[in-house]
């Protein structure tokens, strides 16, 4: 199965094109990026499908659906289910936080691997699984105080870019956790293998904000009717 | 000439649309289907459109959505000549969606893709449903403009007019707001208005005779708010008076404005007056309108009622026009919430539009 996997939810845009009999990344691209991520995702996979047998080949389209940015997420969905209206494959949605976890999956050391994305004023998107991939603690939005209790059983090792908060305040309340210092953005192979494996059925392409919209109700209220 | 189709999305604000359209041989406009999302439920509540909300109920609704327009139409992607998409003005993360997917429908068609300006498709419009020749006078008035242009070609918009402040759409809306009608409040207004009697409440008629075909919608909204408070607490029929003065003092200002755009234009006259955008549905702006054509024996085009709020066939019909001449963007087009139809900014407009 040949997978396009395509990542915009965080500070990166990635773009690959994954052969999954071959188990093999046929061709790759990520640029860092803070913001700018809906102008620089299109040229990027215009560049990848050119160098990677173009979309003729593909079986699937796999995308973050987040927890992440919401825009990010957006345009990556949008990209990802527009390629597969036009080519007649299926998209999938690969769960940001098992992507950032999965190259630490499956060690020796046997330890908790915790996938955390600062989502601000000291909350992390968060999910937690077991050295065998198996979900502990299922993607939520939570405080970093209640994710150290959340976790405070067993030995964890933290990535994305909310496990740096996570071991300090774990620090504070006299827990250690292990931190692998990689990028803030998931692997881009670990998308495209996570969505080879995904269920069409059970892993749509829609986006996982994990936070309602933020709203407020504003501008004058409505005069006084008079009761008849 | 050769016959053309062209897909178009539209993801500007609240509306999620997409059509597809055909032009023949000779350059005739049809229009094979026209789907059409509103998410006017979606933000009822908060009684306006929220960004958010709108970003979310777009990136849902608009796959199924294209899929429905090429089954309505009866043609799949490979029929297409060329992918349309609202690059902009309009909520920038709605814009986003709709741009990003034509994109990438386009790229993996290996079919060309257009990026309309919202505007041009509103601009454009009379030519696919009445085969308008250039140039032409367009009112567009609508939730987020007001603005009176000289449409001399396709790409070729001179703005005579705009507002200085709020749009006439915002107006109407504010309006209702304000006399607890439901959102959307323009066709709440209307409604409202035909039970009402225009001339109990002498409301202004903000820029009437200036020469400057501008408009100016805040000092009329704010009347209404002054004589209802004085007014207030409400009857039905309050209501209905005010909704009635308010959109009888819109319609004076719109028909005043046309006639100062068209002094204008004395020199090189249009070929017809069109009007465009949501509140040109309104049935009394209409009435305005074709009593004016009437006088001064100009043609008058108003798109039919679905066509004058956001929708997917405008944008369809734009980027055909753009295509074909020979306009086509690539992958790397940047959304822009902010794309004025003409580079012409007057500081009076303060940049409103």
């Amino acid at each position: 199965m040949r997978v396009l996997a395509i990542d915009t939810s965080l500070p990166a845009v990635s773009v690959c094109i994954y052969d999954g009999d071959a188990q093999q990344v046929v061709v790759r691209e990520t640029l860092p990026m803070q913001k700018g991520h809906a102008e620089a995702l299109m040229p990027m996979m215009e560049r990848v499908q050119r160098l990677g047998g173009g979309f003729a080949s593909l079986d699937r389209v796999a995308v973050t659906v987040g927890p992440g940015s919401f825009t990010g997420i957006r345009i990556g969905v949008a990209a990802a289910r527009g390629i597969a209206l036009a080519c007649g494959i299926k998209a999938v949605g690969v769960s940001t936080l098992a992507a950032l976890a999965t190259p630490l999956l499956f060690s020796a050391d046997e330890l908790i691997v915790v996938a955390a994305i600062d989502a601000s004023h000291g909350n992390v998107f968060l999910s937690a699984y077991n050295s065998n991939g198996r979900v502990l603690t299922s993607p939520r939005l939570i405080s970093l105080s209640d994710a150290c209790r959340l976790l405070a059983t067993g030995q964890v090792i933290a990535t994305g870019s909310g496990a740096e908060g996570l071991r300090e305040t774990a620090r504070a309340l006299g827990q250690e956790i292990l931190v692998d210092h990689c990028e803030a953005w998931p692997d881009i192979a670990a998308v495209a293998k996570l969505g080879a494996a995904a269920d069409p059925e059970t892993a749509p392409a829609r986006p996982l904000y994990l936070k309602a919209p933020d709203v407020t109700l504003s501008g004058r209220a409505a005069l006084p009717r008079a009761v008849s | 000439m050769q016959a053309l189709r062209v897909l178009g999305i539209e993801s500007t604000c609240d509306e999620t649309a997409a059509a597809v359209v055909e032009a023949d041989a000779a350059g005739r406009g049809k229009i094979l289907s026209n789907a059409v999302l509103s998410q006017i439920a979606e933000h009822a509540a908060y009684g306006g459109v929220v960004p958010e909300i709108a970003a979310r109920a777009h990136i849902d609704a608009l796959d199924p959505l294209i899929r429905r327009a090429l089954d309505e139409a009866g043609c799949t992607l490979a029929d297409i000549d060329a992918v349309a998409a609202a690059a902009g003005p309009g909520l920038i993360g709605g814009v986003m969606i709709g741009l990003t997917m034509g994109k990438a429908i386009a790229l993996a068609t290996k079919k060309p893709f257009v990026a309309v300006n919202h505007l041009e498709g509103h601009a454009l419009t009379p030519r696919l449903t009445d085969g308008v020749e250039f140039p032409y006078l367009l009112l567009l008035v609508s939730g987020g403009h007001s603005q009176l242009i000289s449409v001399e070609g396709v790409g070729e918009y001179r703005r005579l007019g705009s507002t200085v402040d709020d749009a006439l759409g915002e107006a109407f809306d504010k309006a209702a707001k304000l006399l607890g009608l439901p959102y959307p409040g323009g066709p709440q207004v209307e409604k409202a208005a035909a039970l009402g009697d225009p001339e109990r409440f002498e409301f202004p008629r903000p820029m009437a005779g200036r020469r400057n075909p501008d408009f100016s919608f805040s000092g009329l909204k704010t009347a209404v708010r002054l004589e209802a408070e004085k007014i207030a607490p409400l009857t039905d029929q309050d209501v209905f008076d005010l909704c009635a003065s308010f959109q009888a003092a819109a319609v004076d200002v719109i028909v005043d404005r046309c006639r100062a755009a068209l002094r204008l234009l004395a020199e090189k006259p249009p070929t017809a007056l069109v009007a465009a955008g949501g509140v040109a549905a309104n049935g009394a702006i209409r009435r305005g309108l074709a009593r004016l054509c009437l006088e001064s024996g100009l043609q008058l085009a108003l798109p039919p009622i679905g066509l004058c709020s956001d929708n997917g066939a405008m944008i369809a019909w734009a980027g055909l026009e753009r295509f074909r001449l020979g306009f086509v963007d690539g992958m790397d087009f940047a959304a822009r919430p902010r794309w004025p139809l003409d580079s012409r900014q007057d500081p009076r407009w303060h940049g409103k539009a």
